[in-house]
């Protein structure tokens, strides 16, 4: 079988070796319910508390201030499901696009970064109607990689006495995400996101607002979230968020130097090809790209029939693809069903970890693209 | 025992198999997996794909359901388990716009579509064809129980050896160039082998039962999705015998088809003797949304007119032949006299004996009088008068 190269980072990022270790060290511990009150149960809440503050000390935040949860997306869902108004911007995840039923949509432009006059002139009248309204823009987008202007987010709904939560998801690992620094009420982060494993998620969340559970039962998470503590997965969540506290290169200098790499080569090989959001302010790791006249699951499928791993549109459960309603908002509609993403590793650190992804293996790739 | 080699030879591909990539429509059935299973066998480089046609979590009304039906997961599992690739196509517009949207249309019009055959045309033998030249491959093979056989150069399509599953009535529209890159390779063997091929390789569909129904139909309640299809217009309508006398009322014409006889809704007839007492629906008058009724000896059809023929032979120095035709999947090829519009598309046929219950809609195939296994082309049946078309309703 020839070697995979996987340039699906933001899809999820690979176990990490620190967190596969630290879970098999949690496995040996022994029987692991953080709710028992003996010896056990000691342990588990142990655990707990590191992994709490390893995320707080990644984020800059109040360990007690974190929900756990088994996803971004429960995140998303039990926090919406205390709200009956929510803005959000045209371009967000489904999880938010879905869980929010929103009416309230604030476009995008060209190079799909959310329209702030729009957000401003929406929530002033939006206010006069409604006393509590929640606006939720993702900090940086999943396919584009475009780094919304969340600070401006937050002042202007901040001015209008409205809430700010932001999906944070593919945020984290990629940028600096300081909580002190700016005045979110809500933040959603996913742990396989950053090479810890699937299945554990979390909402930081302001203590002053009182929010309701969705999943009710033996009151764990400080009766937000309720059941058994996933154990392992919060600690590999810790453990991954310790791995990016400590990181020497957390800069994507070199990241930054492959992904442009990339583009370049496509550029002389199929001059054809479009990329959405290049002009705007992007993460290092992604690149979002068409040709005009190749569907996007087209290109996906001859691409992984030559080893490559990446991503097109939104893939449902079942593995069609649909048509990127992020494209489309952009204003690329006829584009839509053709958009093909490439995400490498999030940062440097990341990189390091990773051999496959070589100049010469882009080549390749970008030898591909041109030929499909 | 299956011969693999007798299988690489059919394949009609030149050279080693591994130098040949051949795309797999596979449903998730027994027969696609197995044909998947044996080209993986003989060496060939397998990818399946796998169509989405329609949301199944809307098709079947569950609140929440996935997009996905447990076949297209079905067809995961046997790819991963023969380590293929295997991609999922989403041609839920395409099909909706090309095959749902005509077969409600078709009841409408009082006709009895088959989406099977549009489906083969359309979306399986355009789209995912055109997919799999796209992906490299040599070839696209189906788990269909039909042959493909070379003669003089060109190849042929002959009925599956096992005659209670051939498949030849479905795939009469396959195009001279579609079958130059199509191949059935299960069209040599019976269903039985292919079950034991699948237990054999270990396959979790080795026993799941055949699919019967349309697919987007939930348990063949057509009816039904029809009337969600295009609610209001189907109306309540009478339902009349031959002398124009309303026996009673039916709730929209897209419940009956031609040579119908159970479920018509009015009651048996006092005082007919017993041959005319049963009653057939032998009619739809679409513009009075009338049923229309009567004794059998007035389904009796002497003659059909068949529009959009597909040919598979070369037949330009004949327009007149004798032929086997099958107006049905069910039923047996009947003998009639064939008369060709190449123009057009048309084909007008003549029966050696009177037909019962030919439905407008409906496919009639053509076979070779001296090999009934060849066959020949077919078309659409778009005229097919019956003794009900002499009858004169004043008071309708």
């Amino acid at each position: 079988m020839k070697k995979q190269i996987y340039l699906d980072y933001n899809a999820t990022v690979p176990l990490l070796k620190e967190v596969k270790k630290s879970l098999i060290d949690c496995m040996d511990v022994g029987p692991l319910n953080a709710s028992s009150i003996h010896y056990y149960g000691r342990k588990g809440k142990d655990i707990i508390d590191i992994a709490r503050t390893n995320i707080s000390e990644l984020i800059n935040t109040n360990k007690n201030n974190i929900i756990f949860t088994s996803s971004a997306t429960e995140a998303i869902n039990l926090l919406f499901s205390n709200f009956d108004t929510i803005v959000v911007s045209s371009v967000e995840h489904f999880a938010v696009l879905s869980s929010s039923k929103s009416d309230h949509i604030i476009p995008v432009n060209q190079h799909g970064v959310v329209d702030l006059n729009f957000l401003e002139t929406y929530l002033k009248k939006l206010v006069k109607k409604n006393k509590k309204i929640l606006v939720s823009v993702m900090w940086v987008n999943n396919e584009t990689g475009i780094i919304q202007p969340i600070e401006d987010v937050v002042e202007i709904a901040k001015k209008l006495g409205c809430l700010v939560h932001c999906d944070a998801a593919q945020a984290l690992g990629k940028i600096k995400i300081n909580l002190e620094e700016i005045e979110l009420d809500f933040l959603t982060l996913s742990g396989h996101k950053i090479g810890a494993p699937t299945g554990i998620g979390a909402l930081i969340y302001n203590d002053k607002i009182d929010l309701m559970p969705q999943i009710l039962g033996g009151g764990q998470e400080k009766g937000m979230r309720a059941g058994t503590e996933n154990i392992l997965g919060i600690r590999g969540f810790g453990e991954a968020a310790k791995f990016f506290v400590n990181a020497t290169e957390n800069n994507c200098s070199k990241v930054k130097s492959l992904r442009d790499y990339f583009q370049e080569k496509v550029k002389t090989l199929s001059p054809k090809t479009i990329f959405f959001g290049e002009k705007g302010n992007r993460v290092a790791n992604t690149t979002l790209m068409a040709l005009p006249e190749i569907p996007g699951d087209l290109a996906l499928m001859k691409l992984d029939l030559e080893s490559f791993s990446v991503s097109s549109g939104s893939a449902c459960s079942s593995g069609k693809v649909s048509k990127s309603h992020v494209v489309s908002a952009m204003g690329y509609d006829n584009l839509a069903s053709n958009s093909v993403r490439f995400s490498f590793p999030p940062n440097d650190s990341i990189l390091k970890l990773e051999n496959l992804i070589t100049r010469k293996e882009l080549d390749r790739l970008a030898q591909c693209w041109s030929n499909l | 025992m299956i011969n693999i080699n007798k299988i690489i030879k059919e394949m009609d591909l030149e050279g080693d198999p591994s130098n040949h990539r051949v795309v797999v429509a596979m449903s998730g059935g027994v027969d696609s997996s197995v044909t998947a299973a044996l080209l993986v066998e003989a060496g060939y480089d397998v990818v399946g794909l796998t169509m989405q046609l329609y949301n199944y979590g809307k098709a079947l009304q569950k609140k929440g359901a996935c997009c996905a039906g447990s076949d297209i997961n079905d067809a995961r599992v046997v790819s991963s388990k023969l380590s293929i690739p295997h991609y999922v196509l989403n041609y839920e517009s395409i099909f909706q716009d090309q095959v749902i949207n005509d077969f409600a249309d078709s009841y409408l019009r009082g006709e009895t579509p088959i989406p099977c055959v549009k489906c083969n045309q359309t979306v399986k033998f355009t789209d995912m064809l055109d997919r799999a030249k796209n992906l490299g491959a040599s070839v696209m093979a189906t788990g269909h129980y039909i042959r493909r056989k070379k003669k003089l150069g060109s190849p042929s399509l002959h009925t599956g050896i096992d005659s209670s599953k051939d498949q030849s009535y479905f795939l009469f529209a396959t195009t001279k160039n579609q079958l130059e890159f199509v191949r059935f390779p299960l069209g040599s063997l019976t269903k039985d082998e292919t079950r034991s091929v699948a237990k054999r390789y270990g396959l979790s569909v080795a026993n799941k039962p055949d699919s019967q129904d349309i697919c987007f139909v939930p348990e063949g309640k057509y009816t039904e999705v029809v009337r969600k299809l295009r609610p209001g217009s189907i109306e309540v309508g009478n339902i009349i015998d031959v002398n124009g006398n309303v026996l009673g009322k039916h709730n929209g014409i897209i419940d009956f088809t031609i040579g119908q006889r159970k479920g018509i809704g009015v009651g048996g007839r006092k005082g007919v003797d017993d041959k005319n007492s049963i009653l057939y629906v032998i009619s739809l008058d679409t513009e009075q949304n009338n049923v229309i009724v009567g004794p059998r000896e007035f389904l009796s059809c002497n003659k059909i007119k068949i529009s959009n023929c597909n040919w598979l032979i070369d037949i330009v120095n004949q327009t007149k032949f004798r032929v086997l035709v099958k107006l049905r999947n069910s039923s047996k090829p009947v003998v009639g006299t064939i008369k060709v519009d190449f123009d057009n598309n048309l084909a007008y046929l003549k029966f050696d004996k009177p037909q019962f219950g030919v439905s407008i809609g409906q496919a009639a195939v053509f076979y070779n009088i001296e090999e009934s296994s060849h066959i020949l082309g077919g078309g659409w049946i778009t005229e097919a008068p019956n003794k009900s078309a002499d009858i004169k309703f004043y008071n309708a």
